[in-house]
Parts: C-alpha cells; structure tokens; sequence
C-alpha cells in the first residue's frame, strides 16, 4: 500500500466521503476476508465480519489517529476483534463448533482464492510451523501471550520469542515478493 | 532507563496494544512508551509492518457482491443517521418553540391574574367607600334637611379667634353634625382637637385638619344633653382633653 494513497483514504474518511470505504474495500477487502475467515473459519460469519467491521470502520473514522497507527493495523484490529467477538458469539449459540475443523489446515478448496496470495502462503509454509503456530494463536485464536502458552504447552519465554523470530522470519521472506509483486501489479 | 525499555518489550504489552486488546491504563502507558522510546516505537512500527505481511499471507477473495451489500449498508446508515439528524433538529426546534411559547403564555397568565386580583381588591375597596360616602350623604341630607335639626354657630373664645365652625344636631333622629370653617393659626407643634361628652366620659373625635375638610361634615356621636369641645392639643392630638385649653365648646 503506498503511502500516498493511504493518505488519501484518511482524508476521505476524516471528510466522511463514503469514497473511502470504496477504496478501502478494494484495497483491503482481501486480506481482511481472510483475517476475518481464518478467526470464524466459516465463510458466511466471515462475510458477516467483514460487513460489520466495515460499518465499525465506518462509523469510528473519526477515531482514527494516522499518528497512533498505520491504517492498516486499525483495519487489522477492527476487523480481527469483530471477527473473535463473533466467533464467541456464534459459539455460546450452539456448540456445533465441535464439528468444526480445528486444525490449522487452510481449507484451500474454497472458490476465489486470490492466486495473487498462493505464492505468500507457500512462503508462510516455508516458515517453521513452531512460529506458525504461536503467530496464528496470538493473531487469530484471541489468545493472550500466557493462554497460548498454557493451551499450546509452550513456556511464556518460549511463546515471546518465537512471536518475535517468527515474525522477523515472515519479513526476510516477504520483503522481496512483495516489492516484486508490486511492480508485476504496476504492469499489469 | 535501558533496563526500564528491555523489560517493557519483555512483556506482551507492545503487541496486545498491536491488536488493540489493551486495557485503557495499559493504553496509556504504552502510548507514553511509543512517544518517550525510540526503540519502542522502531519496535511497534516494525511489529505493524510485519503484522500486514503475516494478515496478507492469508488474503482470500472476498466473494462477489459483498461489496455492494457493504456499501448499501453505509448509504443506507448515513440516510437514516441523516434522516435522524434532520428530524432530531426539527424536533428540537419545536420543542424549544413549545417551550418559549410556554413560558411567555404562563408569564402573560400570572401578570395578567396579578392585575386581575389588584383590580377586582381596588373595586372592592372602592365599593366600601363609596357605600360609606353614600351612606355619610344620606345621612347629612337627612340631617340637613329635616326641620327639626338645629344650627349653631360655633365661634371660638379668645384664644382662638378665628375658629369658625357650624353644628347641625337633630335630637329626633339623634344625629350631630359639625362642619369646620376656618382654623385658628396656631403655633408650632400645637393641632385642634374634638371631643364630645357623652354621658360624663370624654370621647375623642380626632384631630381637626385645616385643608380639604371644609365642606366635610364630621359625624359627632350625638346623645342627649351632650357638650362637644375643641381644644388646642400637643401636635398628633392627646388621650385626654387640655381643660386649660378649651376654644370652643358646643352645647346643644
């Protein structure tokens, strides 16, 4: 994301021009999806998440600081504690949650996946599972550093420093695709 | 202070800020650290940097249609936010309108029952008086025009030369009657004043006034073989008459 436009959408935001939102959406609904999609695993609650947390985005803009944080991990944090809200939700409704698959396997069947991504999750593949494990439990199970290490039988030391490594490693592999895939977009 | 920033990023407050879980305290310290640390905030920005990489790898099309569903949704919350204003506005306009209207009408109402009640106690008053006149005149008419009512001139003795003054009496009808004419000139500080002896007790009938009362006829308890007196007083009149003082007396 450039900075030049993610400017622009603060300003259309802080001016309530319903333009941002457009924008957002095509710049972001993506990856939102899939935050919003690996937390619920359900592809109607992801929907669901994604057009309530754009209505919370809506709604909060003028809460937004660009000083406080980069706009897309006020999107992230919208979109992430929406989706475990309503995932806590859903489960307290019913407890069909049993059947659902818990295992950390992306259900790649699903029509529409962004081949855009295919490569980055190969990529993320390639990072130790053990880093994998403690990101995704931090990042999309809603678990804090001390109930990952309790679900996950990881010491708390263990938890921090796999986060931090983990995500070190995901940067050395990232950096370079997506400068690539960048300039591929530009082409194209 | 190294110390202070190493065991702030040795806890998980950095990244619970990340994903917006602190709590308001937690929030503020962290803030503060981002702000006072260079090396928490090279650490926070890299943790966000990282944070869209690792949410990226995840990216997933969002299915179609989803984004008009989303938008619809905005637009059709501004219209009702809008709506709600418009109405919100109008509906304050006229309840301050209300009010205003309400306030001026009950203000209008209470000066307007005020004057009511000040103008309903002067006719009453005014009634009073004017029975009392009505009833005064008719009973100096009768007085007056009865033929058996006498007339005597009173004059005043040598102390009070120039008291002149007139007793009507009627022994039918037991009415007496006195009309002062002119007053003596008196000295500072002294007033005339009437009395009437009624059956051997002296009853004071008040203070003579010079101005305004001279075609006043002055009611005088009548009974028979009663002598009324006036006599120069101490000014503001006296419990009992001055016998040195006598000017006049009228015996009918």
């Amino acid at each position: 994301m450039s900075a030049l436009l993610e400017n622009h959408i603060v300003e259309l935001l802080q001016e309530r021009n319903e333009k941002a939102i457009s924008l957002l959406y095509e710049n972001y609904s993506d990856t939102l999806y899939g935050v919003a999609y690996k937390v619920v695993k359900d592809e109607m609650l992801a929907q669901d998440v994604l057009q309530e947390s754009f209505v919370k985005i809506w709604k909060k803009a003028d809460s937004y600081d660009p000083t406080k944080a980069k706009l897309f991990t006020w999107l992230f944090r919208i979109t992430r504690n929406t989706a475990i809200d309503k995932l806590r939700s859903s489960k307290t409704k019913t407890d069909k949650e049993i059947q659902i698959d818990v295992s950390d396997v992306y259900k790649l069947g699903i029509d529409g996946v962004n081949p855009d991504f295919i490569d980055m999750r190969e990529n993320l593949n390639r990072i130790d599972s053990k880093y994998q494990i403690v990101l995704e439990a931090l990042f999309f199970e809603g678990m804090t550093q001390q109930e990952a290490s309790e679900e996950l039988d990881i010491p708390l030391g263990t938890i921090k420093s796999r986060l931090k490594i983990g995500l070190r490693e995901l940067r050395k592999i990232y950096v370079e695709p997506t400068i690539l895939l960048f300039l591929i977009n530009l082409i194209a | 202070m190294k110390e202070k920033i190493k065991i702030f990023l040795d806890t998980d407050l950095l990244e619970k800020y990340l994903l917006g879980i602190t709590t308001d305290t937690e929030t503020l310290q962290v803030e503060r650290y981002i702000a006072m640390y260079p090396e928490v905030r090279k650490e926070y920005n890299e943790l966000q940097e990282n944070l869209e990489d690792f949410a990226k790898s995840y990216s997933l099309k969002a299915p179609e249609g989803l984004k008009e569903k989303i938008l619809n949704r905005i637009k059709a919350q501004n219209t009702a936010k809008r709506k709600f204003i418009n109405y919100a506005i109008a509906a304050s306009f006229a309840a301050f309108l209300f009010a205003g209207a309400s306030y001026f009408f009950y203000n209008q109402n209470r000066s307007l029952q005020e004057e009511n009640s000040v103008v309903t106690n002067q006719i009453k008053i005014l009634e009073a008086d004017m029975k009392q006149r009505l009833e005064d005149v008719r009973n100096q008419f009768i007085v007056l025009n009865n033929p058996q009512t006498k007339k005597y001139t009173v004059m005043g003795n040598k102390k009070a030369r120039d008291l002149k003054a007139v007793a009507y009496v009627n022994p039918v009808k037991k009415l007496s009657y006195i009309n002062v004419q002119n007053l003596p000139h008196l000295q500072e500080g002294q007033c005339l004043q009437m009395w009437a002896e009624v059956n051997g007790k002296m009853i004071n009938l008040g203070i003579l006034k010079e101005v305004g009362n001279k075609d006043n006829l002055l009611a005088m308890p009548y009974a028979d073989n009663a002598v009324g007196y006036i006599t120069i007083e101490p000014e503001g009149g006296n419990e009992t008459p001055t016998v040195d003082n006598i000017v006049a007396n009228i015996s009918f």
